[in-house]
């Protein structure tokens, strides 16, 4: 099913990027879930290393399917997807304050995990021809819906940190779909004149005080404050070249909290110092800027709004829990795609990365 | 197939697209930036933070000096208490396990209990003290079970320890954590919440030498403060050794004999040459063992509330009438001050009449001279005395002999005793001195009063022929593999003339080599000289109006005191035996002629016995 031909077109300098960086993640999984007292290394190492496994089987599944999938396609996985969502709200485990997960054999699956990427097919399906000019307002109406549904179901678990990055996601889309930028300078307009309305009725208590706490951590050092002073001096003590392997006290010694997955970064950050952040960035920096390499030179619309959408989904996501793991944004748990522990984070980042790749290697096919 | 729209729409992203690196580029940028300036920028202060996070020191308790007696012996050494203890965390089954423990050691199962549930708010990962002390037997027990137990530990700390128990327990005093007033002393940082210091005896008065300098081990912590490994150690260093002048047979043999004799009370034998301290008893004694670890709160108000009143130093802090042992000072005074020559005699008719007054002698000496009037503790002798010498002289005298004032040994809480005179006198009554109560001074009673350890160094004072000595127990110092001499403080020179000093020690050889009251400190060859005394503790009157309320009056009953010294010609041991309520002052004698003779068995035989030939 595969074209021999296609082959030659894998963006090899991005997957090894990827590869690279998902092994800098399980060296760090090892060093924080090493047991200085016991010589011991958590189950998380191997978990990650099989979810490592079937991501990258499914990263090259996506390869052999065209990503031109016909619209019913789409909605199907759509669909399937807003379907898991609301599975999740009925059955799924309760753990750590929400209900996210859902029991598939010996592994708990986060769904809202895939909405990134099935958001962004959906999308790119949507506009893949541009909507003529009466019929435009329905579209981008249309493409708020499709963002609303699984954006509601997801804040409702709740999690709004994974919920909230759909949101970029949909508005590069439809930047690059032709949104006008006047347009969507209204809405930013809009959204800081709304933020009075939203800290007050739209705000959990708990989530208000995350932020007033970002605001002045010291207020509350041994609660809400904790991670985020912690994380500071995490990655502050780190220095120019780190504590060394398994040598960061911060971490070793569980004064940073979810060391392995929310703040793997810190912990890198601590242990190879601000060099290790340097190369860390970087290879970041080069995964994106080779998938926007993707969107330029994609053969047709459907496939540069794939790309778009994801990319931005993975941006901002990196960004975001970099700039929290140095304790310089509010405590949200969102994982570091490719480092952090999480099964369904790394096969949902690699099935996106799956979907760059086809649309890159797809690149002179029509 | 390349149409106009497809172009348009490719312009439009490669602009979107720039746009997009750009801003990824610079927000990269200014996280690099940030990184930078947490990592670079604020690296001291933060990384000082994390240090103050995992970084914590433990003190390690450092064991005092040991103390040895002049000849080496071990008086007080220390021991590591052992402490069976549990790590909640690591025992499978609490319950079990305790059971196990009180089985194989014999604890009381529900004392162990209640141990574990009086420390329940302690992290699980902390040990909890379970048996206190343990013996090495229980710990031999628990040990040999460690599989079937584990989170069971065995912890040691250093603790004094007394080889002999309560032999000489008020000399060496006793060890404990550091009073609140003791802690505002800042003269040594090493005096501490928490530091075990000398409390009284020997203990405080060198408790610097003794304190050791502990040592620290710094752990790292995890969040919650389990320690997860060492960082360094600095081993505790031990507290200097101390050799003390005490001799321990002398000790003993003292000790024995009073045990025999059945009563309290105390005594010191001193070298009279130095004032090294050969013995130091006070009874009775308290378990210096009872202290360690602490002393526990029923014990500690046993000893307080004690009616003989064990924790009381009576050496240093005993102040009893001298009776007849004051006749000494007496007849130093009269033959001094040129009253009396050793010739001059009195006549003893069972008492005589001073100052329009009778004043009792036991019975009727006849005529004696001051030897005689020494031998037989004659009244009469020493009223007419006093009735010659101003009560100020005596005092003089009394004072330069070392009666009245501290006599500067190095133990903590000494109190004077106290030789009247004119001033004191004004002082204290605003009333004249009055003839009639030198009198009574003259044979010790009315407001004299002296300490054992005064009329120790009035004996030596005297024996010596005018050798007034400090007496002090430090001999040396260790100091790496020898001994360096501590400073020994210098005897004070009192000007006697050597016909009082052989008028007095031939009265008092008579006293106990003759027909006089101190013959059971008699030692064939040793030339003992001696004197005993006994002081009124109530006055006759008094004794029978309680009697006549039932008390038994053995509270009320005479004190016994006997000085002595030896040989007479060249004394090397002098010193003083105080039986409370013992009546009689011979019945203290037999004591000193147990220290005498267990000093003497070690140092050289009498000089007819030596074997002949080397």
């Amino acid at each position: 099913m595969l074209d021999r031909r296609l082959y030659a077109h894998i963006d090899w300098w991005l997957v090894a990027a990827i590869l690279t960086t998902s092994t800098i993640g399980l060296l760090m999984i090892y060093s924080t879930t090493y047991e200085p007292t016991t010589g011991l290394v958590g189950p998380q190492l191997s978990r990650q290393l099989v979810a490592l496994g079937i991501g990258l089987v499914a990263m090259f599944c996506c390869l052999g399917v065209d990503y031109r999938l016909r619209a019913g396609g789409v909605t199907a996985i759509y669909v399937g997807l807003l379907a898991m969502l609301i599975y999740t709200a009925i059955y799924g485990i309760e753990r750590g304050g929400g209900q996210r997960w859902i029991e598939v054999g010996p592994f708990n699956l986060q769904v809202s995990e895939f909405a990134r990427a099935v958001v962004s097919l959906a999308l790119a399906t949507l506009y893949a021809t541009a909507w003529s000019k009466q019929w435009r307002t329905v579209g981008w109406l249309a493409g708020g819906l499709i963002l609303a549904a699984p954006f509601l179901l997801i804040m409702r678990q709740p999690d709004l940190g994974t919920a909230a990055t759909l949101l970029p996601i949909c508005l590069a889309v439809m930047v690059f779909a032709g949104l006008r930028l006047k347009f969507l300078m209204v809405l930013g307009v809009v959204g800081i004149l709304s933020t009075p309305i939203v800290w007050t009725y739209a705000l959990e208590d708990y989530q208000r005080e995350r932020l007033s706490t970002f605001a002045n951590p010291e207020q509350d050092p041994r609660g809400a404050g904790y991670q985020q002073i912690q994380a500071r001096i995490t990655v502050g003590s780190g220095g120019l070249s780190g504590k060394g392997f398994l040598q960061g006290t911060q971490s070793q010694y569980n004064f940073l909290p979810a060391a392995h997955s929310d703040f793997i970064f810190s912990v890198l950050a601590e242990e190879h110092g601000f060099l290790g952040v340097l190369v860390a960035l970087g290879l970041y920096l080069f995964i994106i800027m080779r998938s926007f390499d993707a969107a330029r030179v994609a053969a047709d619309r459907m496939g540069m709004l794939l790309v778009v959408g994801i990319t931005t989904g993975f941006a901002f996501q990196v960004i975001y829990n970099i700039t929290m793991s140095a304790g310089l944004a509010p405590v949200k748990g969102l994982p570091l795609p490719l480092m952090s522990y999480g099964g369904s984070s790394i096969i949902a980042t690699l099935i996106g990365f799956g979907l760059i790749l086809n649309v890159r290697m797809r690149r002179f096919a029509n | 197939m390349v149409n106009l729209n497809s172009i348009r729409w490719r312009e439009q992203t490669d602009g979107l697209l720039t746009l997009g690196r750009i801003i990824v580029g610079v927000v990269f940028g200014l996280l690099a930036l940030s990184f930078w300036s947490l990592q670079i920028g604020q690296y001291d202060r933060l990384a000082e933070m994390a240090e103050n996070n995992h970084d914590r020191t433990i003190s390690l308790r450092a064991p005092r000096g040991a103390l040895v007696d002049r000849n080496g012996n071990v008086l007080v050494d220390n021991r590591y208490t052992f402490n069976i203890s549990v790590i909640r965390e690591r025992v499978a089954d609490l319950d079990s396990s305790l059971d196990l423990i009180g089985r194989v050691t014999g604890a009381d199962v529900d004392a162990l209990r209640a141990a574990v549930l009086d420390q329940r708010g302690v992290p699980a990962f902390r040990p909890i003290v379970i048996v206190p002390d343990a013996s090495l037997a229980q710990v031999a027990a628990v040990q040999a079970r460690a599989i079937e137990l584990p989170g069971v530990i065995v912890e040691h700390d250093p603790a004094r320890y007394y080889p002999s128990r309560k032999t000489a327990s008020h000399l060496f005093g006793y060890v404990g954590e550091a009073q609140e007033h003791q802690l505002r002393d800042v003269s040594d940082p090493r005096v501490r919440l928490g530091a075990i210091i000398g409390q009284s005896g020997v203990e405080q008065s060198y408790n610097l030498l003794l304190m050791g300098e502990n040592g620290a081990r710094r752990v790292a912590v995890n969040n919650v403060g389990r320690e997860i490994e060492t960082i360094d150690q600095v081993s505790p260093r031990q507290g200097r050794q101390l050799r003390l002048t005490i001799d321990l047979d002398v000790q003993q043999a003292a000790e024995e004999a009073f045990a025999i004799s059945g009563f309290d009370g105390a005594a010191v034998a001193l070298d009279p040459r130095t004032g090294e301290v050969l013995a130091l008893v006070s009874l009775p004694a308290y378990d210096p063992a009872d202290f360690v670890p602490r002393v526990d709160q029923q014990t500690w108000s046993t000893l307080n509330s004690d009616a003989r009143r064990p924790l009381q130093n009576r050496v240093l802090q005993g102040r009893y009438a001298p009776g007849s042992t004051f006749k000494v000072a007496m007849a130093v005074a009269a033959l001094e001050e040129g009253a009396i020559t050793p010739d001059f005699s009195v006549n003893c008719a069972g008492g005589a009449r001073f100052y329009q007054r009778f004043f009792r002698c036991h019975t009727r000496h006849g005529r004696v001279a001051l030897h005689e009037a020494l031998e037989k503790s004659c009244n009469t002798y020493f009223y007419t005395l006093g009735s010659m010498l101003d009560i100020d002289r005596i005092h003089h005298w009394a004072a330069a002999l070392g009666l009245g004032e501290p006599s500067g040994i190095d133990l903590p809480h000494e109190v004077p005793g106290l030789v009247p005179s004119r001033a004191w006198k004004r002082l204290q009554f605003n009333q004249p001195w009055y003839p009639g109560e030198t009198l009574s001074v003259a044979i010790g009673q009315g407001a004299v009063s002296v300490t054992p350890v005064s009329l120790a160094v009035m004996m030596s004072t005297v024996a010596s022929g005018g050798l007034r000595p400090v007496p002090h127990m430090l001999q040396a110092v260790r100091s790496g593999n020898g001994w360096v001499a501590a400073d020994q403080p210098a005897p004070q020179r009192v000007g006697l003339k050597p016909e009082t000093v052989a008028a007095v020690r031939e009265g008092l050889w008579m006293a106990v080599n003759r027909a006089g009251t101190a013959r059971r400190a008699r030692i064939t060859g040793r030339d003992v000289i001696g004197k005993t005394g006994t002081a009124q503790v109530i006055s006759l009157e008094g004794l029978a109006a309680v009697k006549a309320e039932g008390d038994s009056g053995r509270r009320f009953r005479d004190h016994g005191w006997f000085v002595f010294a030896a040989p007479q010609d060249d004394p090397r041991i002098a010193g003083v035996v105080f039986g409370e309520h013992a009546e009689h002052g011979y019945l203290a004698a037999p004591i000193a002629k147990a220290m005498i003779e267990a000093y003497f068995a070690k140092h050289d035989e009498p000089e007819g016995e030596r074997p002949n030939g080397a």
